[in-house]
């Protein structure tokens, strides 16, 4: 019983903690009576909000993460200057499509940041995603031609692969390349029907 | 001027031509996930120019983290907004067929509607 609880509380932690650095932040200083208020106030919070406990198995790799991070600020950078000229340029041509990605990765915060990464970058947005398939609808533009939707398939899958790599467990990782190479199998098995 | 000057000096006007980009694409194009597109990306990057140019301006680091945390919430809340504004758009018909090379989500709809046998209104095509 007591163990349980203990593990709920070790649970929701790490939010107090960011809880309480946000409250640390917010009054510009950082001393031990004002972190003490901010972790009671951000437990308080907590507690008051009946928050659901989210069993969160993540690891956090820096150097990944920081490969990710200027991934997507130059991605963020690239598409904003494209859309710039876009707007000036003739708006009323630049054609978009919605393709679906089957994701290799099976775990739900994942597949959430994933979703929410992609609409940051490369004139790319999630439109749907398919949970139960594990397959994800993306909006991008621009899109000159057939020749365009392959690269933005593997602007998805490169994004996820970013994800998986930065922020997965060491068993999504498994996971991922598992299925990962499934999907390779299974189209070798369909280019050599064909 | 000192450099702190001048980073001011050059962050800020940038920040403002993206927002300025940003807000006449919004204007210009035709589709509604065309102007989510170029509303979303250059205001992201408008703001963060402006949160840095903004930043120089400020005596000390602890006064400008404040500023880092518009930034983290701009991007937490930034792609909830346009995936559900996304989302609903399409399911209400509201993604023209026409500016879109191809569409893999009315293609599963489809097989759908038909596996279920249900007469369903999909997105416009012009001919529903």
């Amino acid at each position: 019983m007591l163990n349980d609880a203990a593990v709920r509380m070790l649970g929701r932690l790490p939010m107090v903690l960011w809880l309480t650095a946000m409250w640390a932040v917010l009054w510009g200083d950082a001393s031990p009576g004002t972190l003490l208020a901010g972790f009671g106030v951000g437990a308080g919070c907590y507690a008051a909000a009946k928050l659901p406990h989210l069993p969160v198995r993540l690891r956090f790799r820096p150097l990944r993460a920081a490969l990710l991070a200027g991934r997507i600020l130059l991605d963020l950078l690239t598409s904003s200057v494209q859309m710039a000229y876009y707007a000036l340029h003739r708006p009323g041509r630049v054609r978009g499509a919605i393709v679906a990605v089957p994701l290799r990765t099976d775990s739900d915060l994942l597949m959430a940041m994933v979703s929410g990464g992609l609409s940051l970058v490369t004139g790319s947005q999630t439109i749907e995603l398919d949970r139960e398939g594990g397959v994800i609808y993306v909006h991008g533009v621009p899109i000159r031609g057939e020749g365009d939707v392959p690269r933005l398939r593997r602007d998805v899958r490169r994004m996820e692969e970013l994800f998986v790599r930065a922020f997965g467990s060491a068993a999504d990782i498994a996971d991922f390349e598992a299925t990962e190479r499934e999907m390779d199998a299974a189209r070798a098995a369909g280019r050599g029907e064909r | 001027m000192t450099a702190a000057d001048w980073a001011t000096a050059i962050l800020l006007p940038l920040g403002a031509l993206f927002a300025l980009t940003g807000t006449i694409g919004m204007v210009r194009f035709p589709t509604l996930l065309g102007r989510m597109h170029a509303s979303t990306k250059p205001d992201t990057v408008a703001l963060l120019l402006i949160l840095a140019g903004a930043a120089f301006r400020l005596p000390d680091v602890p006064t400008a983290l404040p500023l880092a945390l518009v930034a983290v919430f701009q991007f937490m809340t930034m792609p909830v907004l346009a995936q559900t504004l996304g989302r609903v758009s399409y399911s209400r018909g509201m993604v023209v067929a026409e500016h879109l090379v191809t569409d893999e989500l009315e293609e599963v709809l489809e097989k759908r509607r038909a596996e279920t046998g249900e007469a369903g209104r999909g997105p416009v095509d012009g001919q529903g």
